[in-house]
């Protein structure tokens, strides 16, 4: 079965509801489907991610987003992330002193099922770091084979998660994290910011090569320069909480012609548009 | 394997039983003398109030001394290991060590010293051992320069009962790479006062890990004081578990002194207790000196665990690092308070104190006191204190990530202390401090 993401009429407040950014958003992503969402700064873009994955900031006050059917709105984001979603962060945070191997071995176990198939202990939570987990040896193997293929140095296992990672670097632990957990709908919202050419290729390739492996992306970007390497079906333009337009890679090319103003002239500044 | 029952005394903590304690322990005059002196002292300093500034967070409401009662037995070692019963044998085989003394209500139940170590002039036994074959030893170190009888009330109850408890004595020049260890079980009801002795002189190196815990989940006293002497360019590495049931009143003192060169690296790991109070103090007493003090605390519950520290720089050169780290649950409470002290002599100081607290639930508290007291002109002395939550942006990571939020809270709480996990020099003592912060998460 082809799994699918449906966003209806999706509308987003920030602070207690004193503030609309999502207007009334509609996409439906399909699995092997890139979509390129690029939009100004501001008009809410990683507010649509945030609100997909379930961050307890943002509040969905008007319509759905499904998964194969299935409403997310009353998942936690981990249970979002098991049933296939996942979001390559705009902003990776470090956390301090979890190690990225540490952290990914757990992340991986509880994706694949490890962490169900023992009996918890007696209070229903999960054992103890180590125990009820993917074997260490497969796991290491996996991680290093995908660290070799994404580019990532090995040193990296055990470096603390983020933490003193170049701009770069984060993003590129972000694609090999996206590897190792095969998702199956992913948001990459601004993967592409803040790349040298090298590691914008390794990480178009990654998007490549996990695309043709039944992975839907909807690839949150501003530049012109990563559609060269990853070619989407779809590209839509995002303003003032909505989309405004769709189409193929046509509307990506007159973006970069003409910048926003287009769109400006035809729906408006934002303050001038009434909720 | 033989079962030992231990037999519980009735006797309490009376001035008689000053008397009949010494009498037990056929101990020498001079030492008797210390115990009824200690005695004396302990009557004339009054119980905290609750209003000197050291006890204002501290309450001992609900501490009766009356309760507990003195441990007796006659020293019965052994020097197999298959002969402990099996928490004492599991505490054993935690830490590869060059020699390990086990004691159980101030019972010597295991020795065993590599044979080596003697022919190198090392010296590793009990305290009522090292009363009777290296009195002079005792009479120089036993509570004399170091940790003073009447410091407080806590330390004049336990020189007048100690039993139990560890002296280690290693000659110039002697390096010896495994950790000695010492271990401290108390069973239900027994007043404890083991006593750590650590004299390491010029240029030997020495780890000791001293680990403490309880035989049953009933309560029990421990007033226990650690001395740590550390020769010129000696290098000493203390490491302390506080590993208690949850019921146990601690009160622990410790100081180390340290003379020209000397490298310490201290570290304290608070978990058990109902109620800990502990004074640590480092005295860097000739210039070149380096210590390094490292905590680790994480009550739950209600458990109530207060840490002074105090990094005293009388000398010139010498250096100081602390860092303390603390997560707390339910509704427990911790309270670090620190300072250091810089003397006129001691310029070219370089002093650091940092305090972490990581709060987990809102009826869990912290307090952070720290202090500087600095009388001479040309130092650098920093100090830091924070009580913070959990980042919700990281928790938010992690569960996008799949992690459950038990997981990501798990992972986070371990991260926290992994700033004083990676510079913990023994892999025994780093893994059993690793599981007991599980232990701690899970409960
Ligand atoms: N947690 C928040 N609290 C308050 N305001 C917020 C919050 N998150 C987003 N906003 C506001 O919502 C609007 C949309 O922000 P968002 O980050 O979604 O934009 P974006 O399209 O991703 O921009 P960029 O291209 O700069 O990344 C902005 O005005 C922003 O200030
Ligand atoms: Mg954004």
């Amino acid at each position: 079965m082809t799994s699918e993401l449906v966003i209806q009429n999706l509308h987003v407040t920030v602070n207690d509801g004193e503030k609309e950014v999502l207007k009334g958003v509609n996409l439906t992503i399909r699995q092997d489907e890139i979509h390129a969402l690029m939009g100004p700064n501001g008009s809410g873009k990683s507010t649509l991610a945030y609100a997909i994955m379930g961050h307890p900031h943002y509040t969905v006050t008007e319509g759905d987003i499904l998964l194969d059917g299935e409403s997310v709105l009353e998942m936690e984001p981990n249970e979002r992330a098991r049933k296939g979603l996942f979001l390559a962060f705009q902003y990776p945070v470090a956390v301090p002193g979890v190690s990225m191997a540490n952290f990914l071995r757990t992340a991986v176990s509880n994706v694949r099922g490890y962490t169900d198939q023992q009996p918890t202990s007696e209070d229903g939570r999960p054992g103890v770091i180590g125990s009820n987990l993917m074997p260490m040896r497969d796991f290491r193997r996996e991680l290093l084979d995908k660290m070799d293929e994404y580019h990532v140095d090995r040193d990296f296992a055990k470096r603390y998660l983020n933490e003193g990672f170049s701009g770069g670097e984060k993003k590129r632990v972000e694609i090999l994290q996206m590897a190792m957990l095969q998702p199956k709908i992913a948001i990459m919202d601004e993967t592409d910011s803040g790349l040298d050419i090298d590691a914008l290729r390794v990480v178009s390739d990654g998007v490549n090569k996990l695309a043709g492996t039944g992975l839907g992306i909807l690839l949150i970007t501003h530049y012109q320069r990563i559609l060269e390497y990853v070619k989407p079906d779809y590209v839509h333009v995002f303003y003032n909480g909505r989309i405004v337009r769709s189409g193929g890679a046509e509307v990506a090319h007159e973006l970069e012609a003409r910048g926003y103003q287009s769109v400006r002239e035809e729906f408006g500044e934002p303050e001038l548009v009434t909720a | 394997m033989t079962t030992q029952v231990l037999t519980k005394s009735e006797i309490g903590l009376n001035g008689d039983a000053v008397a009949t304690l010494s009498q037990q322990k056929q101990e020498p005059t001079w030492f008797t003398d210390l115990r009824h002196r200690a005695w004396r002292f302990f009557e004339e300093i009054p119980w905290p109030t609750g209003n000197e500034e050291e006890w204002r967070r501290t309450r001992l409401t609900g501490l009766d001394i009356a309760d507990y009662k003195l441990a007796s037995g006659t020293p019965e070692a052994s020097s197999d290991a298959a002969d402990l019963v099996p928490y004492l044998r599991d505490e054993l085989d935690s830490i590869n060590a060059a020699a390990a003394l086990v004691t159980e209500d101030g019972t010597v139940r295991y020795r065993g010293v590599d044979a080596g170590l003697a022919a190198k002039g090392v010296i590793f036994t009990d305290l009522d051992t090292a009363i009777r074959q290296h009195p002079e030893l005792i009479q120089t170190y036993f509570m004399t320069n170091n940790v003073a009888v009447d410091a407080n009330k806590f330390t004049a109850l336990h020189a007048a009962f100690v039993t139990g408890g560890a002296v280690l004595y290693v000659p110039r020049n002697v390096q010896v790479e495994l950790p000695f260890h010492g271990v401290t079980a108390v069973s239900g009801g027994v007043a404890d006062f083991a006593h750590t002795l650590i004299i390491a002189e010029e240029n030997s190196q020495v780890t000791y890990v001293d680990d403490l815990i309880s035989q049953d989940s009933n309560a029990t006293f421990h007033s226990g004081v650690v001395e740590i002497f550390a020769g010129p360019g000696a290098v000493v590495r203390y490491m302390h578990g506080q590993d208690w049931n949850t019921n146990t009143w601690h009160f622990s003192t410790q100081q180390a002194q340290m003379l020209r060169d000397a490298q310490l690296t201290w570290i304290l790991s608070s978990w058990g207790s109902r109620l800990s109070k502990i004074n640590l103090e480092m005295q860097l007493l000739e210039r070149g000196g380096h210590g390094e003090l490292l905590g680790l605390y994480f009550p739950s519950g209600r458990q109530h665990i207060d840490h002074h520290t105090m990094q005293n720089h009388f000398a010139d050169n010498c250096t100081s690092d602390l860092l303390f780290k603390g997560a707390l649950r339910d509704r427990a409470r911790s309270v670090y308070s620190g300072s250091i002290k810089v003397w006129p002599a001691a310029q070219k100081t370089d002093a650091y104190q940092k305090n972490n607290n990581l709060v987990l639930d809102r009826r869990a508290r912290a307090d952070s006191i720290p202090g500087l007291e600095i009388e001479a002109d040309d130092v650098r002395c920093t100090h830091g204190a924070t009580v913070s939550k959990i980042e919700p942006e990281y928790l938010f990571y992690l569960m996008a990530r799949s992690l459950t939020k038990f997981q990501a809270e798990q992972m986070i709480v371990t991260g926290f202390f992994e700033e004083v996990l990676n510079r913990v020099p023994v892999e025994g003592v780093r893994n059993k401090l690793e599981q007991v912060i599980a232990r701690k998460i899970h409960m």
